[in-house]
This record gives structure tokens, C-alpha cells and sequence, in this order.
């Protein structure tokens, strides 16, 4: 494997995003060191090869990504993997809003709490949050899934068409057309496959304590007054 | 955009909060690059009834003079120091004493009565350094880097409603109670139903930014009794709009978030310090942790010492 680093130290993002985007063409691992929460960190870099951030990150880590493998040994700010298409992300420590807004694909990890409206205007991917979710997680979520193994805050699934939500902590309020059903054993076991890929060992009887999020109208509706498509 | 700062040590001691603030606020130079301010708490050893006035004078034969004959025709001025600023303008600060706070605004208003002159602020436990330009130039130009305290706010301004020069700078000063001062970052969207009514009970507003309606507020709720906590907590409930904003009083900080949390605010603490700013590479400023708290939509925190 072709390793090299780069030292973010007295860089602005532009340089740092350029020298990634040079040395992603010839190394197969880059590891940017002194990151000290900069922000657009590896903003949409295409190449398929992996990243690692060695600190926090700033707002904006790993967005438009294509392919990349990013991991973040420290904490990031808002929007972290915005609008990804494919690759993944993963936070070793806490994250704050936005994380995966709009994702149209691939992976987010954050192995510890996510700030307000994780994975707000999804379209698709994956966003798994090991700690708690803050408020309006899954906002405006038109696909994909968000896997939360602590509490979600206030107004679950706001305004929720497709995709699911999976909370094994407690769900403090739903958003206008979200409602929780049931986890069927396709559900359960799709879960089953994916945590402990991402690290997450669950005892058996936990999958059995996941709350699922769903839309209860394919329509966005406004006030009281349902979609007639429901 | 706006970067905002906060800094307590629990030890009540002093420190070096004056080269911490900077550090922070230059972390945060990229949210705004307007201006810069500081209200750095505990290291004016004033006496009692003792005051710092921090006054514009734009350099003009005589206006100096006037300046000091308007506070002497009230108060000796005990001692000065001038700090040359940018544009013609030099910052004259000064001590002087008084019978009480009372006196502290009128005579303010007296002084701002004089054309080119517009006094800062005015305090006894703190003292308020703010400027255009970067914060590494208005650390150099005021030296930051010495001025020891107990605790800090700060602030870095993207300017969007109100004009950019020294006195817009934030933080905010109200003279309601004494030595109340706000640093912010967002819109306050209701800001003439929240000023109407603390105009009615007197209250004197110096501009149109809604800076300055938050530190009125919040010094309205302090003199009515409200514990910063219970005030901050109100404040949420009041206000409409993006904001997250920090108060610094003389006994502590404390921040505030709106309802939406469409303005950011994160929180890092350990035994010695209680930092809170805009983003972490600010607490990093202060502190090596990795344990950072994003501030919930609708939550305040505070500490005080």
C-alpha cells in the first residue's frame, strides 16, 4: 500500500484539498495530520482511496465525496459527508447538525453523538449514529436509512416521504408524517448484517428493541390536512 | 456568519484570558473579518465606585481636551491612556470615580453629545476592547496578549444589519445593571416586539442592532431578579430568528440558542475551565479534549463564579 502524509498545519483548505487531490492519484492511503477542525476537508474528491483525518474536523468534512474512504479519529462539525454519492464516512468521536445531509449514497459513521436534523433531505445511503440524535433527525429524509443506538430528540422524522429510521433509545417525539411500526425480521436482520461491520456488537434481544420510523404519507402534508395520495 | 467565544476559570484566579480569548477569536477570524471584540472580567482592580471609560476621539485640534474637560466638569480623571486606532481615530480610556453607577450612563450621553466623539463603554469589573479589522491586528493594537482575568467573552463580526465601524463591534454593553456585555451571532427576527417594551420601562437603545436589544434584555431580566440562567432560558422563549449568543456578566458566562438551532454553539469543560465558542477549533484554543457538546436547539448553558 502507497502511504503518505500530509501536514495540514498552516494550511488553508484550498491547499490542503489540492495536495489530496494530487497525492490521491498516486497513493493508495493519505493520512492528514494536524487537521485542527478545518473545515471542507476532502471536499469532493472522486478517487476511490482511503483518508484518514487525524484530529477533528471542521464543517463540511468529506462532502460530494464519490468512493473515498474518510475516518476522523476526532470530533467533526456541521454536515459532515454532505451530499456524498458513494464512500464512506466515519467519526470516531461526536458530530455536530446536518451529518449526512443529503446523501445520495454511502456510509456515515459517528461512533459517538450527533448534533440536530441528522440526515436531513436524504435521498439514499446509510448514516449510523452510535450515541444519541438531536432534534429533527431524518428531516425532510426522502430515502435511505438512519440507524441511531441511543435517543433521538424532538420531531423524529419530520416531515419524513421514504426511507426509515431504526432508534433502539427512546424516541422523544415524532415529526409531522412520521410514525413508528413495528421492526419485521427483514428489518432485524438487515440490521444484524450491517452494525457489526461498522463495529457495533449488539446482544441478540436489542435487535428485538428497535423502534422503525416510517413515512405515513408519501406526500408531505402541512397543518392538519393529510395528502389525499397518502 | 459571526464567530462567537466564552471562557471561565473555575478558580476565580487570575489568568492569562486576554491571550486565550485571542487565540480563540483568531480560531474563529474565518466567521468574520469586520471586527473584533473582547470584555475581559476580574483584572481591572478598580476600586469601588471606580469606572474605565473607553472613549473614541477622532484626531481633530482640541477635541481631546473637550473630552477630558466634559468628564472633569463631573469627575477628576484619575488616569489616562491613549491607543492610537485606525482611520484618524485614537482610543482614549480613562479612570474616574463616581458616587454610583447612576452617574455612569448620563455622563456617557454627555460625552457622545460631543460630534467625533462616541464613548465605547464604560465599566468597573471589566474592561472592553473592540475594533475593525483582524483580530491579530486589534490583539497588537490594544495588546490582548497581557491582560489577565477570570473570565472572557469575545467575538468576531460578519457584519449583515447594521453598519461596520468601532462602536457596532460587538460585544454589547447595557447599563441597565452594571458591567452586562453580549457577543452574538444571528438575527433576531422580533427584534421590535422585544424592544418595545424595555423601551417603555426606560431603557435607552444607542442603535438599531439587535446585539444591543439582547444585552438589554437580558440585563432587564438580571435587574428584575432572573438568575442568568432562568434570563438565558426566557430568552429562548422570547426571541424569534437564528441566534446563538454569549453573556458575560461579573460573575460568569453564558450561552443562549435558538429554538431551531440554526445558529452553531459548542461546550467543552474540565476541572479548571468552562469554554463555549462557535466551533471547536476555538475550544482547542483553550483546552485539549475531545469531549465536545454540541449545544441543543433551545438550550442555554452558563457557569459562574
Amino acid at each position: 500500500m502507497r502511504e503518505i502524509e500530509i501536514d495540514a498545519n498552516s494550511m488553508v483548505p484550498r491547499d490542503l484539498n489540492r495536495a489530496v487531490k494530487q497525492a490521491a492519484r498516486k497513493y493508495d492511503r493519505i493520512v492528514i495530520k494536524n487537521p485542527n477542525a478545518m473545515h471542507y476537508m476532502v471536499a469532493g474528491l472522486t478517487d476511490d482511496v482511503e483518508i484518514v483525518i487525524d484530529g477533528s474536523a471542521g464543517y463540511f468534512a468529506g462532502t460530494m465525496i464519490d468512493g473515498a474512504k474518510i475516518r476522523i479519529t476526532g470530533n467533526a462539525g456541521w454536515f459532515p459527508a454532505d451530499n456524498m454519492t458513494d464512500g464512506e464516512v466515519m467519526i470516531d468521536g461526536a458530530a455536530g447538525d446536518g451529518v449526512g445531509q443529503g446523501i445520495y449514497g454511502g456510509t456515515v459513521v459517528v461512533r459517538k453523538n450527533a448534533g440536530s436534523r441528522t440526515g436531513e433531505i436524504m435521498k439514499n445511503g446509510t448514516i449510523i449514529i452510535g450515541g444519541n440524535s438531536g432534534f429533527m433527525s431524518g428531516l425532510f429524509m426522502m430515502g435511505g436509512r438512519i440507524i441511531v443506538l441511543g435517543d433521538v430528540s424532538d420531531d423524529a422524522g419530520e416531515s419524513i416521504i421514504r426511507g426509515a429510521m431504526y432508534v433502539l433509545g427512546d424516541i422523544k417525539s415524532l415529526g409531522k408524517n412520521a410514525k413508528i411500526e413495528e421492526i419485521d425480521d427483514e428489518s432485524k436482520n438487515e440490521l444484524k448484517e450491517l452494525l457489526p461491520v461498522y463495529g457495533f456488537e449488539l446482544e441478540e434481544d436489542k435487535y428485538d428493541k428497535f423502534k422503525k420510523i416510517v413515512p405515513r404519507s408519501k406526500r408531505p402534508f402541512y397543518g392538519g390536512k393529510e395528502s389525499e395520495e397518502g | 456568519m459571526c464567530g462567537i467565544a466564552g471562557v471561565v476559570f473555575k478558580d476565580k484566579k487570575l489568568h492569562p484570558v486576554g491571550k486565550i480569548m485571542t487565540r480563540m477569536l483568531d480560531a474563529l477570524q474565518h466567521r468574520g473579518p469586520d471586527s473584533a471584540g473582547f470584555s475581559i472580567y476580574g483584572g481591572l482592580g478598580l476600586q469601588d465606585h471606580e469606572y474605565l471609560l473607553n472613549i473614541e476621539v477622532k484626531e481633530k485640534s482640541g477635541l481631546l481636551e473637550q473630552v477630558k474637560k466634559t468628564v472633569n466638569a463631573v469627575t477628576p480623571i484619575e488616569k489616562e491612556e491613549i491607543v492610537p486606532s485606525v482611520e484618524n481615530y485614537n482610543i482614549y480610556k480613562c479612570k474616574i470615580a463616581l458616587t454610583s453607577f447612576e452617574e455612569l450612563k448620563p455622563l456617557i450621553m454627555d460625552i457622545d453629545k460631543l460630534e467625533d466623539v462616541v464613548v465605547l463603554n464604560g465599566s468597573h469589573s471589566f474592561e472592553m476592547i473592540k475594533d475593525v479589522g483582524s483580530v491579530k491586528e486589534i490583539a497588537d493594537r490594544y495588546d490582548t496578549y497581557s491582560k489577565m482575568g477570570t473570565h472572557a467573552i469575545g467575538h468576531t463580526r460578519f457584519s449583515t444589519e447594521s453598519i461596520v465601524d468601532r462602536y457596532h463591534a460587538h460585544p454589547f454593553q447595557s447599563y441597565i445593571i452594571p458591567d452586562i456585555t453580549v457577543v452574538h451571532n444571528g438575527q433576531i427576527t422580533n427584534y421590535w416586539k422585544i424592544r418595545g417594551p424595555l423601551e417603555r420601562y426606560g431603557h435607552i437603545f444607542e442603535t438599531n442592532n439587535d446585539t444591543e436589544c439582547i444585552v438589554h434584555y437580558i440585563a432587564d431580566k438580571l435587574y428584575k431578579g432572573y438568575k442568568l440562567e432562568e434570563a438565558l432560558e426566557q430568552s429562548i422563549k422570547d426571541m424569534d430568528g437564528p441566534f446563538s449568543y454569549i453573556v458575560g456578566t461579573p460573575n460568569g458566562v453564558g450561552i443562549a440558542k435558538d429554538q431551531l438551532g440554526l445558529r452553531p454553539g459548542v461546550l467543552a469543560e474540565n476541572d479548571e475551565v468552562f469554554a463555549i465558542a462557535s466551533e471547536e477549533v476555538s475550544l482547542r484554543a483553550v483546552m485539549e479534549t475531545d469531549e465536545i457538546d454540541q449545544i441543543s436547539p433551545g438550550e442555554s448553558r452558563a457557569y459562574t463564579i
